[in-house]
């Protein structure tokens, strides 16, 4: 059966090896839960649960309108600067915290605090400072995020073995070559899992803060969209921005990979 | 040569645990280009002993001397080989061997080719580019040694180097060890559990008990050099066997007396210890 075969050079087509790709990609539980979604849509007829389909179509006229794009640009920009800041401070006070035991002791309660407080919190505060400007959005996107990045970087820097550190030392090692060829390298795994939670509280934190700080982005069209029951819209956008969250959480995985290639797989948190 | 004078070290216990006495009183010698194997049961203070050599660890009382230098910390002149490898998994094969010399500044170029000298010195080459999770046990216990050897040291220091191996892997490495040291003749200070290993390696044999950790004995071993071309020979040889039987007899000794000292009214668990390190002869610790 010549017929059956992909491209030049492919393998003969097999329908179980394709449905075992689709498995495996976690395709599968996609597109079953798009039919349940599609299904109850139709035959529920919520106003707050519109099918699929009709939410599809939504977005493709968000897109193609061009209504979407500046949303999208400002809420990336938030995000962007706030959760640079977060890794930047996150990771500096976390590899600090996990250096120095006396800077751990004595702020490891203010970050176990404000780790677990929720974040919206905070926000009357940033508005009071920062009124509607684009810094109380972004203060609230790192609030959302640091603690995290802190509490998994200082953990990680804790947790290199000490049989590592003694090695190095025998070698008389000095204190910066020791963090910078032991230390950082074997810290960097459990950093990139702080990364990583961080990145999806970010985007989080970038959401409310539009919706309820400053009314700007996708924030925006959400709460406007809310304000007309046009649940179609609400989660046509709501979909953007778990897409924006899945693409960041990407990046973060293939830096990762290209960081930590030397773990074996079965030791990854992914 | 290593001057090693009344050495105490004491740890100190945490909250309620008594504080552990590891070493008492420690005399020893060893001179240049001796390989001196250091054998006794788990808790006797050996590995204290190495890393104080080291400058890991500082002394309570008494002194440590490498060539006249005063220990204060570690330094060029030594080097260790470690029983868990302790290899830097991110790194190749090559780079780690490199890591000593990267230390201390040596320029890239010139310390890989070093390194990759002493990759080929263990019989490593062709695997400089892998990983260590790629390498069997022997195998990064080689690179381990490689790394230890590049730095060019007067003292190396093995800490049960290969406790952590199979029986013909340990066999294996006992055999390049040698040969690497009829080479090299630097001065090994070399940790153990097994008499064989310590009486097939060693110049001489220290003795050492626990509780607190002293040297018990130091036992000669006059067996021929070179050994690493005839092992097999040289542990059926009649001196080999009379070597090890009286360190048997020794560590015997030594440990049916610490049972006595025992407490007979104690609850039993201590007892279990020194069981437990009696045991431990042929496997870790």
């Amino acid at each position: 059966m010549t017929a059956i075969r992909l491209r030049a050079g492919g393998r003969p087509w097999r329908p179980g090896a394709w449905a075992g790709s689709v498995i495996k990609t976690g395709g599968f539980g996609l597109v079953i839960g798009l039919i349940v979604w599609e299904t109850l849509g139709q035959t529920l007829r919520y106003t707050f649960l519109p099918p699929a389909s009709r939410v599809a179509g939504r977005l493709v006229d968000l897109v193609t309108s061009g209504q979407i794009l500046p949303a999208l640009a400002t809420s990336l920009t938030n995000l962007a600067l706030g959760f640079a800041i977060s890794l930047g401070f996150g990771i500096a006070i976390g590899l600090g915290m996990g250096v120095s035991r006396r800077l751990a002791a004595s702020l490891d309660p203010y970050v176990n605090a404000l780790l677990t407080a929720p974040s919206l919190v905070f926000a009357p505060i940033f508005f009071s400072i920062w009124g509607l400007g684009r810094q109380s959005i972004v203060a609230l996107i790192v609030t959302y995020s640091v603690f995290v990045v802190i509490v998994n970087t200082s953990a990680a820097v804790r947790a290199v073995s000490s049989d590592l550190h003694e090695m190095a030392r025998s070698f008389d090692t000095s204190a910066a070559q020791t963090f910078r060829w032991v230390t950082l390298p074997a810290a960097t795994p459990l950093i990139f899992t702080g990364i990583r939670v961080a990145a999806a509280r970010a985007v989080k934190g970038m959401i409310n803060g539009e919706m309820f700080i400053a009314l700007i982005g996708l924030g925006k069209m959400i709460q406007d969209a809310q304000h007309q029951l046009d649940a179609t819209t609400v989660i046509a956008v709501l979909s953007i921005v778990v897409a924006v969250a899945l693409l960041l959480i990407t990046a973060i995985d293939r830096i990762d990979m290209r960081l930590n290639g030397w773990l074996p797989r079965t030791e990854r948190g992914t | 040569m290593i001057r090693i004078s009344g050495v105490s070290k004491t740890f100190s216990g945490r909250g309620d645990l008594l504080d552990v006495p590891a070493l008492r009183g420690v005399n020893l010698t060893v001179g240049d280009n001796e390989f001196l194997t250091v054998l006794g049961p788990s808790g006797c203070g050996k590995t204290t002993l190495l890393r104080m050599i080291a400058g890991l660890i500082p002394p309570d009382e008494g002194s440590i001397t490498v060539n006249d230098e005063p220990v204060t910390g570690p330094g060029p002149d030594r080097a260790m080989v470690f029983q868990a490898f302790s290899l830097l998994p991110w790194r190749n094969v090559l780079e780690n061997v490199a890591f000593g010399l990267q230390v201390r500044g040596v320029a890239k170029a010139e310390r890989e080719d070093r390194a990759r000298r002493f990759v080929q010195l263990v019989g490593l080459a062709g695997f400089e580019q892998r990983l260590p999770r790629e390498l069997s046990g022997g195998m990064q216990q080689r690179v381990g040694l490689a790394r230890a050897l590049a730095v060019e040291p007067t003292v190396l220091l093995m800490d049960e180097p290969f406790g952590a191996l199979d029986e013909q892997t340990r066999r294996l490495l006992q055999e390049q060890l040698l040969r690497i040291w009829e080479e090299t003749r630097t001065t090994v200070i070399f940790i153990t559990h097994s008499m064989e290993e310590a009486v097939l390696l060693g110049d001489r044999v220290a003795i050492m008990r626990p509780r607190p950790g002293v040297i018990d004995d130091i036992v000669p071993v006059p067996l021929e050099r070179p050994r690493s071309t005839n092992v097999d020979r040289v542990e059926r040889s009649a001196e080999f066997v009379s070597i090890t039987s009286l360190l048997w007899e020794r560590l015997r000794d030594m440990q049916v007396e610490l049972d006595r000292r025992e407490d007979p009214a104690d609850d039993g668990s201590r007892r279990g210890t020194s069981l437990a390190a009696l045991g431990g002869k042929e496997g870790g610790e």
